[in-house]
């Protein structure tokens, strides 16, 4: 076998190490990399920053432990910004797998927010500052029986309490309390937000998604039904970057430092892509 | 320092056997494969039946005694005359409900969120050069999708031979097409590189303790 031919047959088990070896060192020696905040982020994140107080921000976790890398990130940078501002947040999935993972993105930055914090208005209270509603099945029908009382849909919350004496429930009966919905998600969601919230009541949408699913959602962000739009580990890390320079808020980058991995594994596909077709032209050509 | 947490190990192990399919088949990744499975539907059918049976049907019908409950109880169980020959034609009742919901529900909403607004999206219009952010360019940009939108939609008109006109928009129609494909490629790779990465984290971290 001539090289020509070793290039366009490349054992795949050497390319699956190469990866591995590219993904690796960058995580075990990490280089910060500049990351630079696109529109579709910033508008996310001036959205969610100058929601009026009187009004809340829904978030809604839909990914699952499969995508777990992509968007939990984002859940993360969204809710420390929301809680930084002090801005009320009802947390809600229309799937049951998202649940256990929007729970412990909650109690991790509700942690850390109550860990720095002094006293009682300092705090993020549950009931007072967020609530969490779980899970209701049928998912057309919470994100249209929620405009008219959220309290109907969810009779109670995840931990059992009853939403009707929760303090934040009763000043958020329904979207007209709402100022924005982010969804996480990995599916379609978001866009059930948009056709059933959005048309019918009016509710401001935004959307973190998966990077294989950006071609489904950038027409919604281009025509306006998306305020804003974070798109795979790279949306999380301009978000964790608006964080850092806009609230000062020092976390752990979870999205920003694996940004070199992806860097050095993109730039070893898109060589492989190159020697790939070299060799089949140069193949061809002799042919 | 590795982990000492057993549950860590498993999930570790699990994830070790999942990836040893890339060298190739093999009992290990098999074991996981069914141990995911079988995980995956005990946790759902649990989770439905506490969750939706019981609370929603279950309980208002044979303890509230709410008798109208019946009715989505006996178009349920008619799913199961699929099981029955005889009577099986009877699944197409449930079948026939749901998809007449979902369809009535998706319809108008659908025809609303993805077409109207969407076509509202593509007009040459102040406030769509203004989305893009990108000052006078904007309009450049909106022209582009503009002619890309009709030239897509041209190469999908299949009622009249690709000659002429339609030769010349329909080829400008497979470009936008094919940058389309590339782009969603590379968003791919990156959402996959990106999952890898994940299960990398907590291998180096959680595990072996090599990364934070």
């Amino acid at each position: 076998m001539n090289f020509i031919d070793r290039l366009t047959t490349i054992n795949r088990k050497i390319i699956y190490l190469v990866l591995a070896i590219v993904i690796v060192i960058p995580l075990i020696f990490p280089s910060p990399q500049k990351v630079r905040v696109m529109a579709p982020v910033e508008k996310l994140f001036n959205a969610v920053d100058t929601i009026h107080e009187d009004k809340a921000l829904i978030i809604n976790f839909e990914y699952d432990p499969q995508s777990q890398p992509e968007v939990e990130p984002m859940g993360l940078a969204v809710l420390r910004h929301a809680f930084k501002r002090r801005i009320k947040v009802l947390v809600m999935s229309l799937y049951v797998q998202p649940l256990g993972l929007a729970k412990s993105a909650l109690d991790q930055v509700v942690g850390e927010i109550n860990a720095e914090s002094k006293s009682n208005p300092d705090s993020i209270i549950y009931g007072r500052d967020f609530v969490f509603l779980g899970w209701q099945p049928g998912f057309y029908i919470p994100i249209l029986g929620m405009g008219e009382s959220i309290t109907n849909v969810y009779k109670t919350d995840y931990y059992g309490n009853k939403t009707d004496t929760l303090t934040l429930m009763k000043q958020t009966k329904n979207y007209n309390n709402v100022e924005l919905l982010v969804s996480l998600a990995v599916s379609d969601i978001p866009i059930y937000w948009v056709a059933y919230a959005q048309n019918r009541f009016g509710l401001q949408v935004g959307a973190g998604v998966t990077a294989v699913s950006a071609g489904d959602f950038y027409p919604y962000y281009q025509s306006g039904q998306f305020t804003g739009l974070m798109v795979g580990m790279k949306g999380g890390a301009e978000y964790e970057e608006l964080l850092a320079t806009r609230l000062n808020i020092h976390k752990r980058r979870k999205a920003g430092e694996t940004l070199s991995s992806i860097t050095f594994a993109h730039l070893t596909i898109i060589l492989l892509i190159v020697i790939g077709n070299v060799g089949f032209f140069i193949k061809r050509r002799k042919r | 320092m590795p982990s000492f947490d057993p549950w860590v190990w498993v999930s570790a192990l699990l994830t070790l056997a999942i990836f040893s399919f890339l060298y190739k088949d093999n009992p290990f990744y098999k074991i996981a494969e069914h141990i995911f499975v079988g995980a995956t539907n005990g946790y759902a059918v649990t989770f439905y039946w506490h969750n939706v049976l019981v609370p929603r049907l279950f309980n208002p019908l044979f303890q509230g005694h709410q008798l109208w409950y019946i009715i989505p109880l006996t178009i349920g169980i008619l799913y199961f005359t699929r099981f029955i020959p005889k009577i099986s034609w009877l699944v197409r009742i449930p079948i026939g409900i749901t998809i007449g919901y979902f369809t009535g529900i998706a319809i108008p909403a659908g025809i609303e969120a993805s077409i109207i607004k969407q076509v509202g999206g593509t007009l040459l219009t102040s406030e769509n050069f203004a989305r893009w952010n990108a000052g006078p360019l904007g309009i450049v940009w909106s022209i582009i999708l503009f002619i890309g939108v009709l030239c897509v939609v041209s190469y999908f008109y299949f009622s009249k031979e690709h000659k002429g006109v339609l030769k010349v928009t329909s080829g400008i129609g497979i470009i936008f097409i094919m940058i389309g494909f590339g782009a969603a490629f590379g968003y791919t790779v990156m959402a996959r590189v990106s999952l890898l990465i994940g299960r990398l984290q907590f291998l180096l971290g959680p595990w072996l303790g090599i990364i934070r």
